[in-house]
C-alpha cells in the first residue's frame, strides 16, 4: 500500500462527496445549501489540485485539468455568494442561489470525471 | 509518456512536485483560520451578538496572513476573536515562511538549477539558424578546435563532463557564440539535446579522452543523423578500425598520425614540413628544414608511441637502443636498458655519445623534458624528437628547442580542422603523400610566394549552374576557361590572386596542382588553398559575368540591361 496514493484518493473522493452534499437539494432554496459545505468543497478541491501537480502521465494531466475546472467553478460560485450577501440589497435570493448551485453542479461533473479517471488508472485500464 | 520532450520541461514538473507540500500547508492554514473566525462569537457596534461571515473572515485572514494588518474590521473584536486572531497570525505566517523557504531552497537546489540551465541551453540550440559543430570533450584538443572553429565564424556546441571546464568556457572570449553543456556525451539522449538532430548540425567531433566514448558518439551520430559529418579520435588500432567500419568521415589515431609524420620526416623531409604545416591548426608555423640523421637512435619509453618509433627506425635500417622502466615487459627488444632515460648513466649505457638522435616518448612530460636536457648535455649534436602529452607545459617544451615536438592535441585538432574545411582535403592529402620530396619542395615554394608563416586556408567550390553561374554560362557558350584565368586578380588583371588550385576532382581523375593552362570543365570540383579571404575573389568571378569577362579578355563589361544595350548599339 502506498500512503501517498491513499492521501490522493482521499482528497479526490472527499472533493466529490462535499461537492455533491452542497449540490443536492432544491436548486433555489438557500436553506438546502450550506455555505460551509461550499467552503469545504473549495478548500478540498484546491488541495486535490495541488496534489495532482507534477504528474507526467496522460491521465495525470487530465486529472489536473478537471481539478482546475472544479476550482474555477467553485471559486465563481463563492464570489457570487460573497457579492450577493454583502454588496447587494436583496441578499442571497432564490435566483442567486440557483446560479450558485448550478455552478457547483458543473464542478460536480468535473469532480466525477476525476473520480472515473482515478478509478480507471487504479484498475490499470489507463494504458 | 505523452510529453513531447521529457527533458525539456522537466524543471516545471520538478517545481510543481516540490511545491505540493508547501501549497497544501498554505491552503490548510488559510482554511482553518477562516473557518475559525466565523465560529468566534463577537458583538456589533450596537452590542448585538454577531458572527463574521466567511467572506469577512477570509478578508481578515488575508490581511493578517500577509502581515499587512488593517486592524479590527468591521467592528471591534471580542476577546474570543482576538484569541483566534493570535492563532491565525502564527498559523498563516509560519505557513508562508515555510512555503517561501521551500521555493528559495528549490531555486538554489543544484538539480533544479541544472535542469533549468539545460532547458535554457537546449532552447538556444533549437533556435539556431546557421550551421554549427558539436564538439564532445573540452580538453586541450576540444579547446583548440573550438577556438579555431569560432574564429572561422562557426557556432559551436560543447559537451563535457567537467563542471570547471564548462564554467571556464563561459568566460572565455570567442568570436562566435558557444553553447556549453555540462553532461555526458556517452548518452545519445544528451547528444540529441545538444542538437545532434538539428538540421543545422554540420559536424560532430568526438575528442573525449576515452576512445570507447568517442566510438559510442560516432555510432550515435551516424545512426541519428545521416547527413552529419563525424570526426573522431581513436586511441587504439582496433577502435580506429571499428570507427572506420561504419563510415565515420574521419578517424584520427594520434599514434598512427605520429608514425605517418615520423615516416615522412625520415623519407621526405620537405613533404613532412608541408604536411605538418597543413595539418597543425591555424597557428601552425612552417618548420625549419631539418633532415633526420641516419645512424644510431635511442628510444626512451616503450609505450605505443615509443614502440611505433622503434619499429619505424628499425625498418629504415637504423640501430635503435631502447630505455624503458620495464625492460622485460611484453614485446621489448633484447638489450632494453632499465630506467626512464632521465639519468646520465642510463643514456651512456644506451650509447648516447655515438647516437645521432633520441626519441623521448614517455608518458610523463617532466620526464621527457628531463631526458631532453640530460641527453643534450651529454651529446650536443643529437636530433631530438619529443612527445608532449599535455599542453600545460608547452612553454617549457618550446624553450627546450627539440627538433620535432609531438603534441597529441595539436595533431588531432589540426588533422580534424584541415578536413573540416572541405571534403576534398582528404583526397588532396592522399594524393600529395603519394608524390616525392621534390614535388613537395615545389609546392612549398609556390605557397610561400603568397603566404608568410600562416598555413594556407582551404576552401572548395564546384563548377555548376548553382555555384558558378557565370563560369557555367561561359563554358556552355563554348569559351575555354583555364585555371590560370580563374586565379587572375579580378581587380587588376596583371596580378595573380594569392592562392592556388590544389586539386581538381573530375569523374575519372584527380588533378593535383593543375597547371595554369588546364581547361576547366562543367562538374569539376575545385579545392583552393591560399591566403585567408582570397577565395572570396575567386567566388565573385564564378558568379559575376562582368568580372569573368574582365578576367578573360581585359574588357570591362557593362552591368545592367540598359548599359549592355547601349554597348551593343555603340560597339
Amino acid at each position: 500500500m502506498n500512503m501517498s496514493k491513499v492521501v490522493f484518493g482521499f482528497f479526490v473522493l472527499l472533493a466529490v462527496t462535499l461537492n455533491f452534499g452542497f449540490f443536492i437539494g432544491d436548486i433555489d432554496n438557500p436553506d438546502h445549501h450550506n455555505v460551509y459545505e461550499l467552503f469545504a468543497a473549495l478548500v478540498v478541491g484546491l488541495i486535490a489540485t495541488v496534489l495532482k501537480f507534477g504528474e507526467r502521465s496522460q491521465i495525470g494531466a487530465v486529472l489536473l485539468a478537471s481539478s482546475l475546472v472544479v476550482d474555477l467553478q467553485l471559486i465563481a460560485a463563492a464570489i457570487i455568494w460573497a457579492v450577493a450577501a454583502n454588496m447587494t440589497d436583496g441578499g442571497v435570493t432564490p435566483a442567486v442561489m440557483a446560479s450558485i448551485v448550478s455552478l457547483s453542479g458543473g464542478a460536480l461533473l468535473a469532480n466525477l470525471l476525476s473520480l472515473v479517471l482515478l478509478t480507471l488508472e487504479t484498475a490499470g485500464l489507463g494504458r | 509518456m505523452a510529453t513531447r520532450s521529457p527533458l525539456n520541461d522537466s524543471f516545471i514538473f520538478l517545481f510543481l512536485r516540490r511545491m505540493r507540500v508547501p501549497l497544501v500547508v498554505l491552503i490548510s492554514a488559510y482554511a482553518i483560520a477562516t473557518v475559525g473566525f466565523t465560529l468566534m462569537p463577537g458583538t456589533d457596534d450596537q452590542g448585538n451578538p454577531w458572527h463574521m461571515s466567511l467572506f469577512e473572515a477570509f478578508y481578515v485572514v488575508s490581511y493578517t496572513g500577509s502581515t499587512i494588518g488593517f486592524g479590527e474590521v468591521p467592528y471591534d473584536f471580542s476577546a474570543a476573536q482576538r484569541l483566534w486572531t493570535i492563532v491565525s497570525i502564527y498559523l498563516t505566517v509560519i505557513a508562508w515562511l515555510f512555503s517561501i523557504g521551500s521555493i528559495i531552497s528549490l531555486l538554489q537546489d543544484p538539480a533544479y538549477t541544472r535542469a533549468l540551465r539545460r532547458a535554457r541551453l537546449s532552447r538556444r540550440v533549437r533556435g539556431m539558424n546557421q550551421p554549427f559543430y558539436l564538439v564532445c570533450g573540452y580538453g586541450d584538443t576540444g579547446r583548440m578546435l573550438t577556438r579555431a572553429l569560432t574564429s572561422r565564424g562557426h557556432q559551436v556546441v560543447v559537451i563535457d563532463t567537467h563542471q570547471e571546464k564548462i564554467e571556464m568556457l563561459e568566460i572565455e572570449n570567442l568570436h562566435a557564440p558557444v553553447i556549453p553543456f555540462f553532461m555526458n556525451a556517452n548518452w545519445p539522449d544528451n547528444l540529441e539535446q545538444a542538437g545532434l538532430r538539428n538540421r543545422w548540425c554540420s559536424g560532430v567531433i568526438a575528442v573525449t579522452g576515452n576512445g570507447q566514448v568517442n566510438l559510442k558518439i560516432a555510432i550515435s551520430a551516424t545512426l541519428l543523423n545521416r547527413k552529419v559529418a563525424v570526426y573522431a579520435r581513436a586511441n587504439t588500432h582496433s577502435e580506429a578500425d571499428n570507427m572506420r567500419s561504419f563510415a565515420t568521415d574521419h578517424v584520427v589515431n594520434p599514434v598512427e598520425e605520429y608514425v605517418r609524420r615520423l615516416e615522412l620526416a625520415i623519407d621526405k623531409p620537405d613533404l613532412f614540413r608541408l604536411y605538418h604545416w597543413l595539418n597543425s591548426g591555424p597557428d601552425a608555423h612552417l618548420m625549419k628544414q631539418l633532415p633526420m640523421p641516419r645512424g644510431n637512435w635511442i628510444v626512451c619509453g616503450f609505450n605505443r608511441v615509443g614502440r611505433a618509433a622503434w619499429q619505424l627506425l628499425r625498418e629504415r635500417g637504423m640501430e635503435v637502443s631502447v630505455i624503458d622502466p620495464d625492460p622485460n615487459g611484453e614485446g621489448r627488444p633484447e638489450g632494453t636498458i632499465r630506467g626512464c632515460g632521465t639519468q646520465a648513466d642510463e643514456l651512456t649505457a644506451a650509447g648516447v655519445y655515438s647516437a645521432v638522435g633520441i626519441v623521448a616518448a614517455s608518458d610523463d612530460d617532466a620526464d621527457n623534458l628531463s631526458i631532453l636536457i640530460t641527453a643534450r648535455a651529454l651529446n650536443p649534436d643529437l636530433f631530438h624528437v619529443v612527445l608532449e602529452n599535455g599542453l600545460s607545459s608547452h612553454s617549457l617544451f618550446r624553450a627546450a628547442e627539440p627538433e620535432i615536438i609531438g603534441q597529441p592535441s595539436v595533431v588531432i585538432a589540426g588533422t580534424i580542422l584541415s578536413r573540416i574545411s572541405s571534403r576534398l582535403v582528404e583526397p588532396f592529402i592522399l594524393n600529395l603523400l603519394a608524390r616525392d620530396n621534390a614535388f613537395a619542395r615545389d609546392v612549398l615554394a609556390c605557397f610561400l610566394r603568397h603566404q608568410d608563416h600562416r598555413p594556407p586556408e582551404f576552401s572548395s567550390g564546384r563548377i555548376s549552374a548553382k555555384r558558378a553561374p557565370a563560369l557555367t554560362r561561359a563554358i556552355e557558350s563554348g569559351r575555354t576557361v583555364t585555371v590560370g584565368a580563374l586565379l587572375t586578380n579580378p581587380r587588376q588583371r596583371g596580378l595573380r590572386l594569392p592562392l592556388e588550385v590544389a586539386l581538381i576532382r573530375r569523374k575519372q581523375e584527380d588533378i593535383l596542382f593543375p597547371a595554369d593552362d588546364t581547361v576547366l570543365a562543367l562538374g569539376d570540383r575545385l579545392l583552393l588553398a591560399g591566403r585567408d579571404g582570397a577565395a572570396k575573389a575567386v567566388r565573385s568571378v564564378l558568379e559575376s559575368d562582368a568580372l569573368l569577362e574582365y578576367v578573360l579578355t581585359g574588357k570591362d563589361r557593362q552591368q545592367g540591361p540598359l548599359w549592355q544595350w547601349l554597348e551593343r548599339r555603340l560597339g
